[in-house]
C-alpha cells in the first residue's frame, strides 16, 4: 500500500506541471498538423487505396518517432525529476517516511505513466485527425474500421524502444541538479544518433531505437530485446546509484 | 526521557575538513531546543544527519529511544521537518502541497484545513505557492510539517528571510504548537534574540563542536559570574590578571575575568590603579544571550 501512496503523491506532482503540458501539445501536435493539412486539401484517410488507418498510423508515427518523441521522453523525464531539485524539495521527501527503494521506484513509475500519457494524447490526436476529415470532407466514416490490435503493436514496440531513453534520463536527472545536463546530454545522444543512423554499431546508442522503429533500415539485431535489455541495466545503475547517494537532499 | 540522543556524532566532508566533531546532544521531551551557532558551525549538518539526509559516518542518534537506522521510517512517521529554504512545489496550491504529503502520511484529509488555519494561509485560494511571499512559503512549510500531527519538529533556521513582524508571528506560533499540542521543537538559528524568547534548552555549536548545551538558566547563570574591566591599557590589564592565575579573556578592548569575588575585584582595581592604569570601567557582564554567544564562539 505505501507504493501507492507514494505514487498517488508523485502523480499529482505532475499537475499543471510543465511535463505535463508538454504531454498534451507534444501529443497532439503531429495530429493537429494532419487534420489541418487535410482540411485545408479538402482531403481525408478515405483517399488511401487501403489499409487507410495503417498508413495514416505509420505516416505519423513516422514524422513523430525520429525526433519528436524521444525528445519529449528527454524533456518529460528530465522535467519530473527536476523538478525536486528546481523546488527543493529532496529533503522533504527523503525525511518522509517512505523507503528509498519506494521514492525511487514511484518516481520512475510517473515518468513511464506520462509516457504512457503522451502516448494515449498521441492516439487520441492520431484517431480524430483520421475521422474529422472524413466526417467534415466525405460526409462519411472512414471506409475501414480501426485497427485495434494493430494499433496498440505498434505502440507497445515503440515504447519499448523509448524505454532505455527514459532510463537514461532518469538517472542523469536523479545525479545532476542542473536541467541543462540531462536536457544537453540527451539532446547531444539524440541529434548524434540521427547522423549516425548508418553507422554498423549505431545499436549501441539507445537514442536511436525509436527511429529505427519506423525507418525501414537494414539491422541484424533485435531492437526489441536490445532496448529491454539495455533499460534494465541502465535501471538497475540508477537505482545503486541513488541508494549509495551520500547526500540525499 | 530525551527525544532526540547523539553521541560522538563526527562529520567529515573530505579526510582534512571534520565538519562536527564528537557532537552529543540530547532534546528533551516537551521542549524547545535552540540549537544556535554562526554560520558554517554545523547546524544544518547535524540536523541531516538526525533526519537521515546525510550518511553518518561516526557516532549514534537515536530518536524517541530508538537507534535511527534501524527504525528510519517509523522514528520519520512522527517528525515533521524543515530544512533551510521552504520546499514547496511551486506550481502548485497551499492546499495541493498539502494534499501530496497527505497521501504520503496517510492522515485524514480535514488535517490540511486544519493546518491552514493555523499557519493563517486558509484564504489562499487557487493562488499558487511560487507566488506566495517568503513569510507566507515558510509558513505554508510549517502546515506541511504540522500535517501528520508529529511528536517532534525539527526546523532549521525557519525565521530566515522574515521581517520583524513574521519572526513574532512564527514565535508565536512555535509556542502555541509546543504548549497546546506537546510537540517538542528543535529550532536552528543564528538570530540570538529570537532563540531568547522562544526556547527552554540551548545547545550552543561553533566550528562543529558543542560549546554548551542546558536550560536558558544555566546559561544565564555561566555568564553572570563574568566580570569585565574596561581599562586604556587591554594588553597590561590581561598580565596583570594572569600573574594572578585568574584566566582572563580579551574581548573588544576590554577584558573579563571567570569569577565575581568582591575581594579579588578590588584587589585587582587597586594593582591597575597602582601601575597607572586608567580603569574606566568595572562591570558585571551583560546577562543576555548574545554576550554570552560571542564569548563562548569567540574563545
Amino acid at each position: 500500500m505505501n507504493f501507492i501512496h507514494s505514487l498517488q503523491s508523485e502523480w499529482l506532482k505532475t499537475k499543471r506541471s510543465a511535463a505535463s503540458w508538454l504531454c498534451i501539445i507534444g501529443g497532439f501536435f503531429i495530429p493537429f498538423i494532419y487534420l489541418i493539412a487535410f482540411l485545408k486539401n479538402q482531403s481525408s484517410i478515405n483517399k488511401y487505396p487501403d489499409h487507410i488507418w495503417e498508413t495514416h498510423f505509420n505516416e505519423l508515427w513516422h514524422n513523430m518517432a525520429i525526433f519528436l518523441l524521444p525528445m519529449g521522453v528527454i524533456l518529460a523525464s528530465s522535467l519530473i525529476t527536476q523538478m525536486e531539485f528546481k523546488n527543493n524539495t529532496w529533503k522533504q521527501l527523503h525525511a518522509s517516511p517512505q523507503s528509498y527503494p519506494t521514492i525511487f521506484l514511484s518516481k520512475y513509475s510517473v515518468v513511464f505513466l506520462i509516457t504512457v500519457k503522451f502516448f494515449l494524447f498521441f492516439n487520441i490526436g492520431l484517431i480524430l485527425s483520421g475521422l474529422i476529415p472524413c466526417l467534415i470532407v466525405d460526409g462519411a466514416l472512414p471506409k475501414e474500421m480501426i485497427p485495434i490490435m494493430s494499433f496498440l503493436k505498434g505502440n507497445v514496440k515503440l515504447f519499448i524502444a523509448c524505454m532505455p531513453i527514459l532510463a537514461i534520463q532518469y538517472l542523469i536527472s536523479l545525479m545532476f541538479k542542473n536541467f541543462l545536463v540531462p536536457v544537453g546530454i540527451g539532446l547531444v545522444g539524440l541529434i548524434g544518433s540521427m547522423i549516425g543512423m548508418s553507422w554498423d554499431y549505431i545499436f549501441l546508442s539507445p537514442y536511436s531505437y525509436c527511429a529505427m522503429q519506423v525507418v525501414p533500415i537494414k539491422r541484424d539485431f533485435n531492437l526489441h530485446v536490445y532496448g529491454l535489455v539495455c533499460f534494465a541495466i541502465i535501471s538497475v545503475i540508477s537505482y545503486i546509484l541513488y541508494i549509495r547517494k551520500k547526500e540525499k537532499g | 526521557m530525551n527525544i532526540i540522543e547523539t553521541n560522538n556524532l563526527t562529520h567529515r566532508f573530505s579526510e582534512k575538513e571534520i565538519v562536527l566533531n564528537n557532537i552529543a546532544i540530547q532534546v528533551p521531551e516537551g521542549s524547545i531546543y535552540g540549537f544556535l551557532g554562526p554560520n558554517g558551525a554545523g547546524k544544518t549538518t547535524t540536523l541531516k544527519l538526525i533526519l537521515g539526509l546525510l550518511k553518518k559516518q561516526q557516532g549514534t542518534i537515536s530518536v524517541f529511544g530508538k537507534p535511527f537506522n534501524e527504525n528510519r521510517i517509523e522514528i520519520l512517521k512522527n517528525i515533521g521537518s524543515l530544512i533551510e529554504a521552504p520546499s514547496l512545489y511551486a506550481h502548485l496550491t497551499a492546499r495541493e502541497n498539502l494534499l501530496i504529503w497527505q497521501k504520503v502520511y496517510q492522515c485524514p484529509k480535514e488535517r490540511i484545513n486544519e493546518v491552514l488555519q493555523i499557519v493563517g494561509l486558509d484564504n489562499t485560494g487557487k493562488k499558487k505557492a511560487g507566488k506566495f511571499s517568503l513569510g507566507m512559503k515558510q509558513r505554508l512549510s510549517i502546515a506541511v510539517a504540522l500535517l501528520h500531527k508529529p511528536s517532534l519538529l525539527i526546523l532549521d533556521e525557519p525565521t530566515n528571510g522574515l521581517d520583524p513582524s513574521g519572526i513574532i508571528e512564527m514565535r508565536q506560533l512555535l509556542i502555541k504548537i509546543n504548549q497546546e499540542e506537546k510537540v517538542t521543537i528543535v529550532i536552528s538559528s543564528h538570530l540570538l534574540m529570537e532563540i531568547e524568547k522562544l526556547v527552554t534548552h540551548i545547545g550552543i555549536i561553533n566550528k562543529g563542536s558543542i560549546l554548551f548545551q542546558g536550560t536558558l538558566d544555566e546559561l544565564h547563570l555561566k555568564q553572570s559570574s563574568y566580570v569585565v574591566f574596561d581599562t586604556n591599557n587591554s594588553e597590561e590589564t590581561f598580565e596583570l590578571m594572569n600573574k594572578h592565575n585568574l584566566s582572563p579573556i580579551k574581548l573588544n578592548g576590554q577584558v573579563s575575568l571567570a569569577t565575581t569575588d568582591k575581594a579579588i575585584i578590588s584587589k585587582i582595581n587597586a594593582e591597575l590603579v597602582n601601575q597607572n592604569i586608567e580603569v574606566y570601567e568595572i562591570s558585571i557582564a551583560k546577562n543576555d544571550l548574545e554576550s554570552i554567544f560571542i564569548d563562548l564562539t569567540k574563545n
